[in-house]
């Protein structure tokens, strides 16, 4: 109980408005955020398919296995010898029919397919907003010279035309990785693709939220608080993450979670245009490019790739801009 | 105001330079070996593979080679196709490995249909971005305000390719409203006609972001006093808006736009792929898929180039309308 309620003598049985001011004192800023995403709609809408995504993705080998099926496993039986596209549709065997000339289960390869796409989207997110927030960090705290040379690399990669430099880039790293002369196999390579992938989104991805730290990192080392700590001889490491970085949760929250489907969406568009994921793994881009000449004859190929894709990376959208209007003080919902 | 400019262009020679020697190291100075991938598995004699290196300069130190791409780039210079000597006049972008066509004549007969489908689709997102925004912003509050609001963030959220890719397979493949893309040379009325498809899928993507831009500007404006002021001198409410409110509110819509020409690029290169359009974007990743790394390094760098450039304009025309960023 502080003193400011004890202070207010209303003459009204105080306990219990003290406990409503001391509650609504005590709330933080995330507190708050976190109070006002629980009453959007739309949020919650977003939050229920992005978890009917993660659950698929988890349970992908169970769900497989419940439908009697296995990833990668052919059916030539199953496919029309005239015009190789398969002689059945969706079937009680086969949830979303099975891939023309091959005969694999199309299911197998959506369910496996969520996996990549939300690893990556998920691990590229997270490195890139640790680095993002490092970076920014540096660079708006030390100023001077460090500061100078970040903001023009920041220049320079804000210049660079980003798909462009990342469709030239994949094959590129990837031969990083392999010696002159050595032969990979298929897992091999695409394991390789995967963090190639991964790497290449984090390098491109910790600009923007770079940027914003160390914008606000600049007004904030000002401030009296961090002033004062300075003065009583806080180390610096303790002033960067004590200090400084709670004041900025907000801001790291928001652009990690609009990170996230950029880098789902960035992943399906590459596996689509075939500098992404390659065969075995699993990916909806990739499906998606191989469904397009299908079209006309087999539609059940391109739909639930193209659905998926589009889903989740609407509800994640959805979800970070839900997130965004929650911690924006200025919006009222 | 001189002094911004020139800084700005020091800046932007400074990163082409940088992207220059980035890509250079990267693509012809890394471990793999492009003759090797270039001479085919199954017939690739110790011959071939000498002539690919000799006409690649890939025998050579990595500074010379770099030095010879650069003097190419500024004053052209002689490069072995298959054998023999072939001049490449400045700028020399080299030959592409497969076609051996010059990489720079390739690039400048794609270049005008990227263009157009750029510029087409700048239209479209612009003139109904805008209106459509400013449409929302006078009826604020009302149900065809949240529902534009609510269609151009559902419609935005969704990647271009994903809404592009069922356009097309719908529009021009299975029901043919649209026209699919033509060549230029085939006929100047059907290449533009060919380039709608793409255009309105890229102008609606881009669109909707501008909707909210657009709005949130002009609802801003219409709350300012000299707005009211206006109003209150019994002017016309069309006078009002347009005149007095729409001038102030595309200033903001003006600096996005600059924004989005780097991210325009990357939007025409899949649109091009996904509708077939003989551009650029199209052109690297089949340049990609061959390992055609002279065409690949060129789409980089004249896209690079491109961004400089449009960024550059952006600043110093923003300079223009805003005094205060060039003291910053």
């Amino acid at each position: 109980m502080g003193p400011t309620t004890e202070a207010v003598d209303t003459g009204v049985p105080s306990a219990a408005v003290a406990d409503a001011i001391d509650k609504r004192a005590g709330r933080s800023p995330s507190q708050i955020a976190w109070d006002r995403l629980k009453s959007d709609k739309v949020a919650i809408g977003s939050l229920v398919i992005v978890v009917f995504f993660v659950l698929v993705a988890i349970f992908a080998p169970l769900l497989v296995a419940l439908e009697g099926e296995e990833l990668n496993k052919y059916h030539p039986e199953l496919i029309s010898a005239a015009n190789t596209y398969p002689i059945i549709g969706a079937t009680p065997q086969h949830w979303f029919g099975v891939e023309p000339r091959t005969g694999r289960d199309l299911f197998a390869v959506w369910a496996w397919g969520a996996r990549p796409s939300l690893i990556i989207g998920f691990t590229a997110a997270t490195f890139s907003t640790l680095l993002g927030i490092a970076i920014g960090l540096t660079a708006g705290y030390l100023g001077g010279v460090v500061d100078k040379i970040i903001t023009w690399i920041i220049d320079v990669l804000l210049s660079l035309p980003f798909l462009l430099m990342v469709l030239a880039l994949v094959p590129v790293i990837q031969s990083r990785f392999t010696k002159p002369g050595e032969v990979l196999t298929a897992e091999e390579t695409s394991g390789i693709r995967f963090w190639v992938l991964i790497a290449i989104l984090v390098f491109f991805g910790w600009i923007g939220l770079a940027r914003l730290i160390r914008g606000e990192v600049l007004s904030l080392r000002e401030r009296e608080f961090v002033q004062a700590a300075k003065v009583i001889g806080v180390p610096t490491r303790q002033i960067l993450f004590r200090e400084i970085l709670p004041n900025l949760v907000g801001p790291i929250i928001v652009s990690a979670s609009i990170a996230v489907p950029a880098y789902i969406s960035s992943e399906a568009a590459l596996s689509y245009l075939g500098a992404g994921l390659v065969e075995p793994t699993p990916s909806w881009g990739r499906t998606v490019s191989n469904a397009q000449n299908s079209y006309a004859r087999y539609p059940l190929f391109l739909w639930p790739p193209v659905a998926s894709i589009a889903l989740i990376v609407l509800a994640l959208s959805l979800l970070g801009e839900a997130i965004r209007d929650a911690f924006d003080p200025n919006t009222r919902r | 105001m001189l002094i911004y400019i020139a800084r700005r262009a020091i800046m932007a020679v400074s990163v082409i330079l940088v992207v220059l020697v980035a890509t250079f190291l990267l693509f012809f100075a890394g471990p793999a070996d492009p003759a090797q991938s270039m001479c085919g598995e199954t017939r690739c004699t110790t011959q071939r593979l000498e002539d690919i290196r000799r006409s690649l300069g890939t025998d050579r130190p990595v500074a010379i080679q770099f030095k010879e791409y650069f003097q190419g780039l500024l004053v052209g210079r002689d490069i072995y196709v298959s054998g023999s000597p072939k001049h490449c006049e400045a700028p020399c972008l080299g030959f592409s490995f497969r076609t051996g066509v010059e990489v720079k004549d390739a690039l400048a007969t794609r270049f005008p249909n990227t263009a157009m489908l750029a510029l087409m689709s700048m239209v479209i997102f612009l003139s109904v971005g805008v209106s459509t925004g400013v449409l929302a912003a006078r009826r604020r509050g009302s149900g065809l305000d949240r529902g534009i609001v609510g269609f151009s963030q559902v419609f935005g959220s969704i990647p271009s390719y994903i809404t592009g890719l069922l356009f097309a397979l719908n529009f021009t493949v299975l029901y043919p409203l649209l026209p699919r893309y033509a060549n230029r040379s085939d006929g100047i009325a059907g290449w533009i006609a060919g380039l709608v498809a793409p255009a309105i899928i890229l102008g609606l993507f881009y669109a909707t972001g501008y909707v909210r831009y657009a709005r949130a500007s002009m609802v801003d404006t219409l709350n300012q006093d000299y707005v009211r002021t206006a109003r209150s001198k019994g002017i016309s409410e069309q006078t009002v808006v347009y005149k007095h409110g729409l001038r102030a509110a595309l200033s903001p819509v003006v600096t996005i736009l600059g924004l989005d020409m780097a991210g325009l690029l990357s939007g025409t290169l899949i649109t091009e792929q996904i509708f077939g359009v003989d551009g650029i974007g199209r052109f690297a990743i089949e340049s990609l898929r061959n390992d055609d790394l002279p065409i690949i390094m060129g789409t980089v760098l004249i896209g690079c180039v491109l961004v400089v450039i449009m960024n550059l304009i952006v600043d110093i025309a923003y300079s223009f309308l805003d005094p205060r960023v060039r003291l910053s």
